[in-house]
């Protein structure tokens, strides 16, 4: 199968309405897509792109999908394997979004949408817990999961603005470990000195 | 003026959540409180909606909100805002593969980001279970906690689990 802009959409609309749960079915589902069926790229890649794809802001599927995209047809290959992923979700809320306000009266569905409120609870815990195995791994990430925890929960400051305060703070800690390393290079440039 | 709005907020979204999956919730709940396009009851139903639906929670809501604050063309919008940083940030980065990947900056970014992103959606968490739990509910997590100690299963098995505990609850008439 040839790389043109259809083809690409129509594979990556496939993956769209496969891609049940969230995101995160989306490397397995692309390994059997377009490594094995198509072989379009080889694994090694993919799972490099599904790397990239958590290290840029966003949507992870989409972020890796447009990756891929670019890889296959450059810019308009970006935007044909975004429009693919994005294209089922959309269509399946617009439908469901129409339906929803007329079926939410229901008592049946109330109770239902308690019971499942409960669960969504449990998802979120289970993220969390699976982010804290991945990200607090030292002193300085236990520090920065509590002050934006406490900035958040209890001061209610803008996800926005703590997200670009951490940019920045990482910026800084690199910056100074910079610094730092300058320092003793120079003080053991001076030791040398004294020595002779 | 709504659509300016719509693009704003999913926009900053867009640019602005790391992590994928979840990360994009303390954004959307942010919203729920200040710009009351949806509640946070409702956030919690497309929650659940879009683990049933194809599709990352993230371009869900952004579709759900667009729709119910501007129809179609609003669901457009907002959808079309939470990809646009993805794109333009992925066309630049396609380009400076090699100096991305190996920038100690970005790596270091990341490094603070990933805690940072986690804290917030423990704060969400936090905040749902203040606000929607009553004794059964709680019942009903204690429940959900110990299955998934003993063993790590798909989303839907929770979500199937509570959706007929709500339905035994609400024939007994408990919610």
């Amino acid at each position: 199968m040839d790389k043109s802009f259809y083809n690409i959409f129509k594979t990556f609309f496939k993956v769209g309405t496969l891609l049940l749960g969230g995101g995160y079915v989306i490397l397995p589902l692309l390994q059997n897509e377009l490594v094995d069926k198509r072989n379009w790229v080889d694994n090694e890649e993919l799972c490099e792109y599904y790397a990239l794809g958590q290290s840029v802001p966003g949507v992870i599927a989409v972020n890796m999908s447009a990756f891929v995209g670019y890889h296959l047809r450059g810019v308009s290959g970006a935007f044909a394997a975004m429009c693919g992923i994005v294209m089922p979700s959309f269509l399946a809320i617009v439908i469901i979004a129409r339906m929803l306000d007329e079926i939410v009266g229901l008592k049946f569905i109330q109770s239902i949408f308690w019971g499942v409120g409960i669960g969504v609870l449990i998802l979120i815990f289970l993220a969390v817990k699976e982010m804290w195995q991945k990200s607090i791994v030292d002193k300085f990430t236990s520090w920065v999961f509590f002050f934006v925890f406490i900035l958040s929960a209890c001061c209610k400051v803008s996800p926005g603005i703590l997200i670009v305060a951490a940019i920045f703070l990482g910026i800084f800690r690199e910056s100074k470990r910079r610094v730092d390393a300058i320092k003793i290079e120079t003080s053991e440039d001076t030791d040398e000195d004294e020595a002779l | 003026m709504i659509l300016a709005q719509l693009f704003f907020e999913f926009f900053h979204i867009g640019l602005l959540s790391f992590g994928g999956g979840y990360a994009t919730l303390p954004f959307l709940y942010h919203i729920a409180e200040f710009r009351h396009w949806y509640t946070a009851k409702e956030l919690t139903n497309m929650i659940a909606v879009s683990s049933i639906t194809p599709g990352p929670i993230g371009i869900n809501v952004a579709t759900f909100a667009g729709f119910k604050t501007a129809g179609i063309i609003g669901s457009m919008v907002a959808t079309a805002s939470i990809v646009l940083p993805s794109f333009i940030l992925v066309l630049i980065i396609s380009r400076l593969l090699k100096q991305f990947k190996q920038n100690k900056y970005v790596r270091s970014i990341i490094y603070t980001l990933k805690p940072a992103g986690c804290a917030l959606l423990a704060a969400v968490g936090v905040d749902m279970f203040v606000n929607s739990t009553n004794v059964l509910g709680m019942f009903l997590l204690l429940i959900l906690f110990g299955l998934s100690l003993i063993e790590k299963r798909d989303p839907l098995f929770y979500l199937g689990i509570s959706a007929l505990a709500g339905i035994v609850a609400g024939i007994f008439g408990w919610v």
